[in-house]
């Protein structure tokens, strides 16, 4: 009986600051850090920011108050709330869908904070300072160490399971609660300083310079896309997962969809005011991607006064928003597997970042392995796990119904129709279109034979997915021998 | 290099509509959270949906009574209501006439 009511009472966030805190460190991550400076250094500086910020109100931020309102409407993980609303159907296998892709996801993400914890540790260390530091030689010498990686990568998942065993109040909300806040003040100190220093302002004027050529390139539009969408983290289940801990008289729009989606593009945007001045003042290549974080910053922070303490500041605090994106993508499991097996809370956190560490270990070993991972599961695996829950709102629940009974119930804004035809529609399309666009422009590229390989394993998912769903609901209703279900 | 008039717009459009706007709304969820539990303290519960909202859902429900979902969309709105005649201080901006005109619905 009272492990029965333990398993019943469920939790809920302790404070407001706290649920807004975990939203924006689970979505804030590498994405916003490297991915947003360079894809908008790529794509016409001030033109890319314009049309991102048209996408994101229109697309990300209705999206994410869909994704929320069923984590809150349901007070279920991803598969107990696809179950609750499609009952008996087959579709019900899309949660498991939904889990397998954010496992696969974070399998390759664990090793990439696991990158981060390095530089953060040998940035405490003051190795960036240390006389004859060569910092193409030291990123070759740590990719190229398995041992080193995979270390990295397991301390990373001791860390995650470390503060995720405590639970939603007692973990994640403690941890965040001060590294939010001390990612955004460290990213304003940095961008200060680079903007102060000789020639900082000539990376603002590449970066803010409209080039309104790139409006009428798809390509742009297409970034936009990617990155409206899935840097928010729509469509990854933590949304849905968090939303679930909320209590009767949260709020979701405000909260769960406009903070979150403009929070999180707001830290991108000081990760652009962090990077781009310096990158100019020190005449580094822009698009340089990953590389300009691990190699050309770990070169210059070294040479600004009081380089050392800008190393830290930078690299903290990216492995800051690494860590807490780890911890939202992980609970999405965690509260999942607590909630569909008998396994406790310590079980399910065992079992959730063991599997991820267990599947992460070929993308801690090999980069070229994690490059085609982030290109199956972020190209096909994320758009079908977004499409997955939003035709949940949008085809099951009914975006009006959902709206006037729990969109607007206790809401801090009132969401007018208009976000019907957005979540119905709109999302929708985009979504489809993403997945088509990512098949049509691999089609004769060296990604040819992964993208048949990404669409084929993402078919096989929700098929295998339906299968074993039905499966496992057929075995528990069918009586015991004893007599009992 | 000197930011041109269109560069310094950009940034600045930028500016206000993220990190503007986020501090603006991250203000006002702490600030109407507090009110919320100022007053679930002071009177047990608040009413649950504003004018507006509640409007739309009594709507809803005369166009969708043999909904699925139109049992617990009336519960809803009838504890609502119910709430808004017990309390001293709404939370949401309700007029004592615009109360006094709540029924609730029967199925």
């Amino acid at each position: 009986m009272e492990e029965s009511e333990a398993r019943t009472a469920r939790e809920e966030w302790g404070s407001r600051f706290g649920f807004l805190m975990a939203m924006l460190g689970a979505m804030v991550g590498a994405g916003n850090i490297w991915r947003m400076p360079f894809t908008t250094g790529q794509n016409g500086g001030g033109t890319f920011l314009v049309i991102y910020v048209l996408l994101l109100y229109l697309i990300a931020i209705p999206g994410l108050m869909a994704e929320t309102m069923i984590g809150r409407y349901t007070n279920n993980g991803v598969i107990g709330t696809f179950r609750e609303l499609l009952g008996g159907g087959t579709g019900r296998g899309l949660g498991l869908v939904v889990l397998i892709v954010n496992v696969a996801l974070m399998s390759y993400y664990a090793p990439i904070i696991g990158w981060a914890l390095y530089y953060a540790g040998h940035s405490l260390l003051l190795t960036f300072t240390q006389a004859g530091f060569q910092p193409q030689a030291f990123w070759d010498g740590f990719i190229s160490s398995p041992m080193l990686v995979i270390g990295m990568h397991t301390l990373t998942m001791a860390g995650l399971a470390g503060v995720l065993v405590f639970g939603i109040r007692r973990g994640i909300e403690r941890v965040v609660k001060w590294m939010i806040p001390l990612l955004v003040v460290a990213l304003i100190a940095v961008g200060v300083r680079g903007i102060t220093l000789p020639g900082g302002m000539d990376g603002l004027a590449f970066i803010f310079t409209p080039d309104w050529t790139y409006l009428t390139r798809g390509s742009t539009w297409v970034a936009a896309l990617g990155q409206a969408l899935f840097s928010t983290g729509l469509g990854w289940g933590i949304a849905l997962t968090y939303g679930s801990y909320l209590g009767r008289y949260d709020d979701v729009p405000l909260g769960g969809g406009l903070f979150t989606a403009v929070g999180n593009t707001s830290i991108g945007l000081l990760a652009v005011f962090a990077t781009f001045p310096v990158v100019f003042a020190f005449g580094l290549e822009p698009s340089a991607g990953s590389n300009l974080l691990f190699i050309s910053l770990a070169e210059v922070f070294p040479q600004l006064p009081g380089g050392w303490m800008w190393a830290i500041v930078f690299f903290v605090s990216f492995f800051f928003a690494t860590f807490t994106s780890g911890l939202g993508i992980t609970e999405v499991g965690v509260t999942t597997v607590s909630e569909e097996t008998r396994l406790s809370r310590t079980g399910s956190v065992l079992a959730i970042c063991g599997a991820i560490w267990l599947f992460g270990l070929p993308s801690a070993y090999s980069s070229s392995f994690l490059g085609q991972m982030d290109f199956m599961f972020g190209t096909f695996g994320l758009p079908l796990a977004t499409l997955s829950i939003i035709a949940l709102v949008a085809w099951k629940l009914g975006p009006e119904r959902a709206r006037v009974i729990e969109l607007n119930r206790c809401a801090g804004i009132y969401v007018g129709q208009w976000w019907n035809p957005v979540v119905k529609y709109v999302i929708p399309v985009v979504v489809v279109f993403i997945i088509g666009y990512g098949v049509v422009s691999s089609i004769g590229t060296e990604n040819q034979t992964l993208m048949i390989l990404g669409v084929a394993l993402m078919a096989a998912l929700v098929v295998g997915s339906t299968v074993a769903m039905g499966v496992v609901e057929n075995a528990a209703r069918t009586p015991t021998s004893e007599g009992g279900e | 290099m000197a930011l041109s008039a269109v560069a310094w717009a950009t940034m600045l459009f930028a500016i206000v509509v993220l990190p503007g706007v986020a501090t603006v709304v991250l203000v006002r969820s702490l600030r109407t959270e507090e009110r919320k539990l100022t007053l679930i303290r002071e009177q047990g519960s608040i009413d649950s949906y504003s004018p507006r909202a509640l409007e739309e859902l009594r709507e809803w429900i005369h166009a969708n009574p043999n909904d699925p979902y139109a049992s617990e969309a009336r519960e809803r709105y009838n504890e609502c209501v119910q709430t808004l005649r017990e309390s001293d201080e709404p939370y949401y901006d309700w007029s004592a006439d615009q109360i006094e005109t709540l029924e609730t619905i029967e199925e």
